[in-house]
């Protein structure tokens, strides 16, 4: 353990009693079992064949390693992905705190426009962005239009064109965690800061920036761990460029039958990406800040709070992001309303029909119904046993931590098509392929370590003195979790089913493969067919789903509005 | 671990596969194309048969692997390219077809293959803008013109596969059709080829990876000219976008339907292979999509207007290389790792 560990350690010690709940184990054990049989086994079972499919042999790796070109693709995919989480969490702070110090009907506003762009595929997503960036697309026109630029600038089909699309999707998953970091952010903190004569840079560098670290880095290692694994989004706004593992090991998988090869590739993206986790807990160690960080504010970042020049400037920044995000969700209607069964923006002659289309085929209704019933199934299981599991992690030994931590996160890592083969082979048997429960399975496999991160991350601000003047005053374990520790870790459970929902509701992988033509989800079924068309109807259904999604909310903004 | 599945799967198999009315289960690609089928193929079949027809989406090669190793298999008839026809071959996904079961005499020759019946054939080819290339001016019409960025500016795009790019590269740089795989065999050939795609790079737009995007980028003007299919360039076309098609020179491909080893209903899934190999029956697809007939008969039943979409007149045929699928068994690896490094470069 490091000098800086065990000094934690100690001042834990010191503070608070060693107390222990031998629980702990029975909080982390579903979560484990769950891994261990739907994601270490099939998976397992399918990495093996990196080693030959009878005698022992190595070729794959020597492949892998002698042929220059997978060395450099390993390495375009860490820096992209490096890349996008860093700027993921430089343009998520201005936002996050234009968040947390707006009124709430602007708070309300600005959550809906970080979290609206998860509600349309990513199909959707990806086009509108090329209709937004090409070059004589609505930005280049723009730009063009108001004399800042003579000739077209090249925005996609290279790295800028991941950047762009990648930290898009990416994003929310700082900007809540940080927005959560704000909220339990002791105003008064920075007050001081600014009595005493700091700076905007100073106050953000010795105040903000610490206290807001646990959040961060949550958010940022999910964003990492997640684009290492990325393959549609680079195969359709980068050039080539910017090809990067996860798409060779789809490419090995699907298209060349060549798994053995495919491991091989996979086994190594998983060595760097827990080396890089090791040295990442290392440095920033979830746990470190974990102990390190307080309690709960005594009086929250609130509207109350006069802005400094600092503040405003970045409030112009938050808005600036909060376009960017928005930005391609404000064309999707536009197009969904063209005539022409080829995107184009602005749409030449306007109808209804791809709406009409999405009604009157009752395969578009069955499936937005069937992916609905799937996200329920893993919304629910996963917030129960994620968060069982980052509660009952903070209560075992801490040996065991580091390990334990690096299991639950695996689920990010591994590329999604390595699980589905793994999966098929395991649910067949139980004849649970093609229905919406072995879907359901792999769906909680991918969400569970996202509610698990939130959660624990937001068990920072957690005071565990609480639960013991709680159960001190009598209460039992389950009453001080439900009426103490639940309302405190509220944000990160919610942010978590956020995560679950969307990471079940985009899923076109396990899909493929695990349902068939009566068990298909919305996303399933839009992939069919594009590798010849984009049928316009998917733009409607997006449409649709965003339409309902705001219209949810502003009616619950109203209802909530009457209250005293 | 594997082997104890298995054992249970087949015995539940068993219990399973009993069943009484004759039935077939189809799989493809959704969209459209499913739909065509559909209509000219799989409702006439059933009418004509008794024999009811369930429909499936997204045969993924992978996915019919992982059935074939499950004895899961719930597919009669799948359908797919050659290069997937060729790679489920090496792992024995197919069950062979031979002539008894379906008689292939009448199909073209370049279309035939033991392990699969060829449902139509689709091209690659030269799409161009014609608002960059308007009539009256010249036009891009051979695969040199493609690459000839003094006579014919402006940005291009071309898949990002290996596969129909090397031999139109070749072609374009003066190897004749019918040398251009004995050319793509040795060192020096491969390299020839790659060189002359490196060599366009930087007047390409972007490397396409799913059909529909050389159409976007020509109805966009992102592209003038593309390297793609003919199916899609038409669909463009007939949705009005300014895009009009080469037929000087194209690299053909069939599109097969085959049945998957283990497959529940082999009985119903040959009578339907056979009917649409038929020559009355093939011809009808391209009503729908313009997918060219495989047996030179079924011309018979197509009239000149139609004729003109489609890629395998006996005219357009004279120059086309029609794509090695076995060439690329044995060579795709290599070449396609090739091809991935050069456009990294």
């Amino acid at each position: 353990m490091s000098e800086q560990g065990m000094s934690v350690t100690m001042r834990v010690g010191a503070e608070r009693r060693p107390f222990r709940i031998p629980g702990g184990w029975i909080g982390v054990l579903p979560f484990l079992i769950v891994l261990v049989f739907l994601f270490l086994i099939p998976v397992a079972t399918l990495l093996k064949s990196a080693f030959g499919d009878g005698a022992f042999t190595l070729e794959h790796f020597v492949r892998a390693v002698e042929v220059p070109v997978y060395r450099s693709v390993l390495l375009t995919t860490l820096t992209i992905s490096g890349t996008v989480a860093l700027l993921a969490v430089v343009m998520s702070y201005p936002l996050a705190y234009l968040m947390a110090t707006s009124r709430d009907t602007t708070r309300n506003i600005l959550l809906v426009v970080v979290l609206l762009p998860f509600w349309t595929s990513s199909l959707v997503r990806t086009t509108a962005w090329i209709i937004l960036l090409q070059s004589n697309g609505v930005l280049n026109q723009m730009l063009m239009g108001s004399g800042l630029t003579d000739a077209p600038i090249a925005f996609v089909y290279n790295l800028s064109g991941v950047l762009i699309g990648m930290t898009h999707v990416l994003m929310p998953f700082v900007v809540l965690p940080l927005y959560a970091s704000f909220r339990a952010l002791d105003v008064s903190t920075v007050r001081a800061a600014e009595s005493l004569g700091a700076g905007p840079v100073t106050t953000f560098r010795r105040i903000i920036l610490p206290l807001t670290a646990p959040g961060v880095v949550a958010g940022a290692m999910i964003v990492f761990m997640n684009a290492v694994g990325f393959y549609i989004t680079p195969a359709l706004m980068g050039g080539p460029g910017q090809t990067m593992i996860a798409q060779m090991i789809a490419n090995n998988i699907t298209r060349e039958l060549n798994w053995g090869f495919a491991a091989a590739l996979a086994i190594i993206l998983l060595a760097v990406a827990l080396g890089l986790f090791a040295l990442f807990q290392r440095i920033f160690g979830l746990e470190r800040l974990i102990s390190g960080s307080g309690g709960k504010s005594a009086e929250p970042f609130g509207t109350d709070h006069r802005r400094s020049p600092g503040g405003w400037v970045s409030v112009a920044l938050g808005l600036l992001v909060a376009a960017f995000l928005i930005a391609p969700i404000l064309i999707v209607f536009p197009m969904s309303l063209g005539s022409s069964s080829f995107l184009t923006f602005p749409p030449e002659s306007y109808s209804f029909q791809w709406y009409e289309n999405f009604f009157t085929a009752s395969k578009w209704m069955n499936a937005l119904t069937r992916s609905l019933q799937v996200a329920g199934i893993t919304v629910a299981v996963s917030l129960l046993i994620g968060t069982a599991a980052a509660v009952g992690l903070t209560r075992i030994d801490r040996r065991w931590r580091g390990l334990i931590e690096a299991v639950f996160i695996l689920p990010m890592i591994v590329p999604v098509i390595i699980l589905s083969i793994g999966l098929y082979y395991l649910l067949v048997p139980a004849g649970l392929v093609g229905t919406i429960w072995g879907l359901a399975l792999g769906h909680i496999v991918l969400a569970s370590p996202y509610v698990f991160i939130t959660v624990r991350a937001s068990l920072a601000s957690f005071d565990r003195n609480l639960e013991l003047a709680a159960q001190g005053l009598g209460a039992s374990w389950l009453t001080m979790f439900r009426r103490v520790m639940l309302p405190c870790i509220m944000p990160g459970v919610v942010g978590g089913a956020i995560f679950a929902f969307i990471t079940s509701f985009d899923d076109v992988v396990l899909a493929l493969f695990l349902t068939n033509v009566r068990s298909r989800t919305l996303p399933k079924l839009m992939y069919e067919g594009v590798a010849h068309e984009i049928d316009p109807t998917i733009i409607a259904a997006s449409g649709l789903i965003i339409i309902v999604t705001v219209l949810v909310l502003a009616a619950n903004l109203l209802i909530s509005r009457k209250k005293p | 671990m594997r082997k104890m599945l298995l054992a249970a799967v087949a015995a539940a198999s068993l219990l399973t596969t009993a069943s009484v009315a004759e039935e077939m289960v189809f799989a493809s690609w959704g969209g459209t194309y499913q739909e065509a089928i559909r209509k000219v193929w799989l409702t006439p079949f059933s009418k004509e048969t008794g024999i009811s027809v369930e429909e499936d989406t997204e045969p993924e090669v992978a996915k019919i692997k992982a059935m074939v190793d499950t004895n899961s298999v719930t597919w009669d008839v799948v359908t797919g390219g050659g290069g997937t026809l060729m790679r489920g071959v090496n792992l024995g996904l197919f069950e062979k077809i031979t002539p008894d079961m379906v008689n292939q005499d009448h199909v073209i020759p370049g279309a035939r293959n033991d392990y699969g019946v060829p449902s139509e054939i689709f091209s690659s080819l030269i799409g161009f803008s014609t608002k960059a290339f308007p009539d009256g001016k010249p036009q891009p019409a051979t695969f040199a013109d493609f690459w000839n960025v003094e006579k014919f500016p402006g940005k291009r795009t071309l898949p990002d596969k290996a596969e129909t790019v090397l031999e139109a590269a070749l072609i374009a740089d003066g190897v004749e059709m019918g040398k251009v795989y004995e050319v793509l065999s040795t060192e020096e050939g491969l390299k020839r080829a790659l060189n002359k795609v490196r060599a366009l790079k930087p007047h390409v737009a972007a490397f396409w990876s799913s059909g529909a995007q050389p159409v976007q980028m020509l109805g966009s003007g992102e592209a003038v000219m593309a390297f793609g299919w003919n199916g899609r360039f038409q669909g463009g076309i007939d949705s009005n976008l300014p895009i009009k098609m080469s037929w000087e020179q194209q690299i053909p491909q069939v599109g097969f339907f085959m049945i998957p080893k283990g497959a529940p209903d082999k009985a119903a899934a040959v009578k339907f292979l056979n009917y649409v190999v038929k020559p009355e029956n093939n011809a009808k697809l391209s009503e729908f999509v313009a997918y060219g007939p495989v047996t030179e008969k079924a011309w018979a039943f197509i009239d000149a207007k139609r004729a003109e979409r489609l890629p395998s007149t006996a005219e357009r045929l004279k120059n086309a290389l029609f794509l090695d699928i076995s060439w690329w068994a044995k060579n795709g690896t290599k070449a396609s790792e090739a091809y991935t490094a050069m456009l990294k470069d």
